[in-house]
């Protein structure tokens, strides 16, 4: 890539799909003062287990890394609300220098009996892992003393990417997982690993596989309880989601458990489909592939009008996709495809080799491939490729309206749900509504009747509309 | 008075890097740089980008593990490279975060090695900021910010006969916007700082600049010890910050004043501006205080004796409970997240019967608000989850505010802010009777 300008470093983590290059680099540290839009460890612990309903997270640590975390995932709960509480030690200088153990065991007691949880995970942040408290010591002492399972979450934020934070909590999880007795109510049993329920997405699906006949043991973690993670370890098999955060839970599971697992997706037509029959294939039930195909050509039915007519507004368009995680990124393709759209950018925060493999795989020539961008870089590959929409989160939401770009949100705090059939077709009208909006025509230079300027042109249509002005 | 509990929950502050953010972006080109781990920078660009609705760019020096064992001094340098770099800026604010702080780096020694090191460093200016998160709150991190940049870039020079208007506490954009208009009306020369007006609410124009345009212009910054006094805007119940600084420093007279808001505050800064000018406050603002005064008048049935709940950043607190006061409500809880002694005195003096608490968290003030039979909560949008479960209104004003539009172009000072709150105030318990709620 050398038409762009490129940090001095970051060269290998861009490349053109065609290019004759080799793999792209990434899953290493954010280089210094480029703005990466990746987050810490901590981060990475945070937003898997925080959906997590009826756990209490007390962040051990000052009071910053707790109050930008708070309620921060649009996870939903159809049970407790503990988990959209912030709570934290508030270290102190003192703390910092005579240590945070005793704080952090009196504070344990003091929450437990304030808001009985079925369980406390315990985040160990930056200055926790200088300053060396023993959070093993103490949180294996508090589980005694309480009763209650007290997890510790080793997430110092320096300790590398958000990955590492992905298998902190994998860890903190496996902990928990094989600790009750269950006996699933189906021969068909499954988990839904990397589901967050966003929106309430596993609402969506849930029904669906019931339907089939098959009992979701749990969900790791939208919307699960303690108990749930808990007896995870009787489910037949383990279906994937989000690959980024937890296939290293899948295959210790495996390991331990003897559980398989299988990727999948439950976003976009084609991957929900794929989904349901992924599953009814592991279990070589003919009972279930029918179910299956019944419930495929129903839900198909049912949406695709909708989808239809979003569809035929949108196709053609140049979509830019950059998400946190490769298997949010891989679903996007193919919902694009879906809806006759052309991805012209893609990019990840924390995509591995392998990914990288299987975005290149699926994107077409000339699409861009990005890692750990940054706003920089996203701004001028964004006009490069003429985008007309980004995908992304909140972070990267203004710098695509500044340049008169739709955008779609796709990440934690969105507020619609796009799994499931009805998903698909909520995301087609976000997309309609955002790239069609009326906004984008309007034109950023007024025209004056007294100050006529030789640059402005007197239709006043399309010269000067946001769209073409941020982007020239 | 803070709470003798261990824990926080539901916090009702943030970290001292936090304000460091909102000084160095009112300042003309000028990048912030954290020095500590990647997370640290990306939390608070979401935070800030949730709340201004802009891009919030913020670099880190991305410290690791290496890092933080052996020193984060190759970090930091590269990032300012980077910055440099990438964004052209002609000054940069770094500011540390608990992880620097804790490994020890000295900050200062590292700029001044890289000054000597690389050439690109020569038209840039550095500002060092000591925050360790776990000393104190985002408003005493705003106040060193704002206290540092005025320290590492004033020169004495002629006098200017200019006077120094310090934004003492965090506001919003359209609070600075009005404060500029005033200003200008009155027809004095002034040095505004730090000036967030355009810089966190820029129009969607053209291009997009690396650095948002707008902010206090350097020039201006180093000028500030040439000025013939300081007025700090929100410096009421702070510790001694810029404006004493240049007092100490340069023997410049300052005057530290409350935010202005509710009428005695507001006449309060317009004295001050009277005194110091020699010039009476302009005509149009005399019409506008009429206005304010008309509308109170207006409303004071609405408003007479409700119990109300105010918290959030200390000096808004006050300048909203003084308002409360003045219109015959009734303010029974006054909470701020910091540890201020003198926000505490204040607060005390005004309205003698409440239940002030400093070092708040939601979970002490829902406790209060639900003991005390609560009619509207005046505060930050993280008071929303005891709203919806006590069913009080909330009255959204200040940062954070993650779910309403506006937060930009909220308005809380002077004559017009005060009126436009006072208004609000009146809606949300007219609305609340409405509801059925009271």
């Amino acid at each position: 890539m050398s038409t762009i300008k490129i940090f001095e470093g970051r060269e290998g983590h861009i490349q053109q799909k065609g290019d004759d290059c080799l793999p792209i680099s990434c899953n290493n540290d954010s280089l210094a003062g480029v703005v990466s839009q990746r987050a810490c460890v901590y981060s990475g612990a945070r937003v898997v287990l925080n959906p997590l309903t009826d756990a209490l997270h007390l962040v051990h640590g000052p009071i910053g890394c707790a109050a930008y975390t708070w309620d921060i995932r649009g996870a939903a709960s159809s049970g407790s609300d503990l988990y959209r509480n912030s709570f934290s030690t508030d270290m102190k200088e003192l703390d910092v220098v005579f240590g945070g153990e005793r704080k952090l065991a009196a504070a344990l007691r003091e929450l437990a009996d304030r808001f009985h949880p079925q369980a406390i995970f315990v985040y160990s942040t930056c200055i926790v892992g200088i300053i060396g408290d023993d959070i093993e010591t103490i949180c294996k002492r508090a589980a005694m003393e309480l009763g209650i399972p007290v997890v510790p979450v080793k997430s110092e934020g320096f300790r590398g990417n958000k990955n590492e934070g992905y298998k902190a909590a994998c860890n903190s999880l496996l902990g928990l997982i094989g600790t009750c007795d269950y006996t699933p109510k189906s021969r068909y049993s499954v988990n839904l690993l990397g589901e967050y329920n966003v929106a309430g997405d596993v609402w969506h699906v849930m029904p669906l596989l019931e339907e089939m006949g098959i009992d979701v043991v749990a969900t790791l973690t939208g919307d699960a309880r303690v108990a749930d993670i808990q007896r995870a370890h009787t489910a037949k098999l383990n279906l994937v989601q989000c690959s980024g955060s937890m296939t290293y839970l899948a295959k210790k599971m495996e390991e331990r458990y003897g559980i398989p697992y299988r990727r999948i997706s439950f976003f976009g037509l084609r991957e929900m489909a794929s989904a349901l029959r992924t599953t009814a294939d592991f279990f070589e039930s003919r009972q279930l592939k029918e179910k299956a195909e019944q419930i495929i050509l129903r839900e198909t039915a049912r949406v695709m009008p909708q989808i239809e007519c979003h569809r035929s507004r949108v196709s053609g368009k140049k979509a830019a996709i950059y998400m946190g995680g490769a298997a949010k990124a891989i679903s996007l393709v193919r919902a694009f495809q879906e809806l006759g759209m052309d991805v012209v950018i893609i990019g990840t925060q924390t995509g591995d080799r392998d990914d990288y493999q299987r975005i290149g795989y699926i994107v077409k020539d000339g699409t861009l491939i990005i890692d750990d961008a940054n706003p920089l870089e996203l701004k001028e590959l964004l006009l490069k490729q003429s985008a007309d929409l980004l995908v992304a989160g909140v972070k990267e939401r203004f710098l695509a309206y500044k340049l008169g770009i739709a955008f779609c949100d796709f990440n934690h705090d969105r507020t619609i749900n796009f799994e499931g059939f009805q998903g698909m077709a909520n995301f087609a009208r976000e997309i309609d509504i955002t790239i069609n909006s009326p906004v984008w025509r309007l034109s950023v230079k007024r025209q004056s009747p007294i100050n006529s300027r030789s640059d402005l042109t007197v239709d006043m249509g399309v010269g000067d509309a946001i769209k073409e002005t941020c982007q020239g | 008075m803070p709470s003798k509990r261990l824990a926080r929950v539901n916090p009702c502050s943030m970290c001292m890097p936090m304000g460091c953010v909102l000084v160095f972006r009112g300042v003309e080109s000028c990048m912030t740089l954290f020095h500590g781990s990647q997370g640290c920078s990306t939390y608070m660009r979401l935070y800030l980008a949730h709340h201004f609705r802009e891009p919030v760019d913020i670099a880190s020096s991305a410290l690791s593990e290496k890092g933080a064992v052996y020193g984060g001094a190759a970090n930091l340098k590269q990032g300012l490279r980077n910055v440099i770099l990438g964004y052209r800026p002609k000054a940069i604010g770094i500011a540390t975060t608990c992880l620097a702080e804790t490994i020890g780096d000295d900050v200062p020694q590292i700029i001044s090695e890289f000054q000597e090191e690389e050439p690109l460093a020569r038209d840039v200016t550095f500002i060092p900021v000591s925050t360790p998160s776990y000393a104190a709150s985002h408003e005493v991190g705003y106040r060193v910010a704002l206290k540092s940049l005025v320290q590492t870039m004033v020169r004495k020079s002629k006098p200017s006969g200019r006077i120094n208007i310090l934004v003492g506490s965090i506001v919003s954009p359209e609070d600075v916007r009005y404060l500029k208009k005033l200003l200008d009306c009155w027809g004095f020369d002034y040095i505004l700082l730090p000036d967030i007006s355009e810089t966190f609410d820029a129009p969607l124009n053209e291009h997009l600049p690396r650095i948002p345009a707008g902010g206090t212009p350097l020039d201006d910054i180093r000028d500030l010890a040439s000025s013939k006094a300081t007025v700090t805007i929100g410096g009421l119940v702070q510790e001694p910050g810029a404006g004493y600084f240049l007092e100490k420093e340069f023997e410049i007279p300052h005057r530290p004043l409350p935010l202005p808001i509710g009428l005695d505050l507001c006449d309060r800064l317009a004295a001050s501006l009277e005194e110091l000018t020699g010039d009476p406050m302009p005509e149009y603002y005399e019409r506008e205080r009429g206005r304010l005064l008309d509308t109170m008048v207006d409303a004071h049935k609405v408003v007479a004796e409700a119990r109300t709940a105010v918290f959030g950043d200390t000096e808004m607190v006050l300048g909203i409970a003084r308002l409360m006061t003045e219109l015959g409500m009734r303010p029974q809880i006054i909470a701020t997240g910091a540890i201020n002694r003198a926000f505490a005195e204040a607060a005390l003096q005004m309205v003698p019967s409440s239940r002030i608490i400093t070092g708040a968290d939601f979970s002490e003030i829902a406790e209060e608000i639900m003991a005390r039979d609560i009619e509207l909560m005046v505060g930050p949008f993280t008071g929303r989850q005891t709203a919806r479960k006590t069913k009080i209104p909330l009255l959204r004003v200040g940062l954070p505010n993650h779910d309403r539009f506006g937060a930009s172009h909220q308005l809380l000072l002077g004559y017009e802010g005060s009126m436009r709150l006072v208004e609000c105030m009146a809606n949300s318990l007219i609305e609340s009777k409405e509801r059925g709620y009271a």
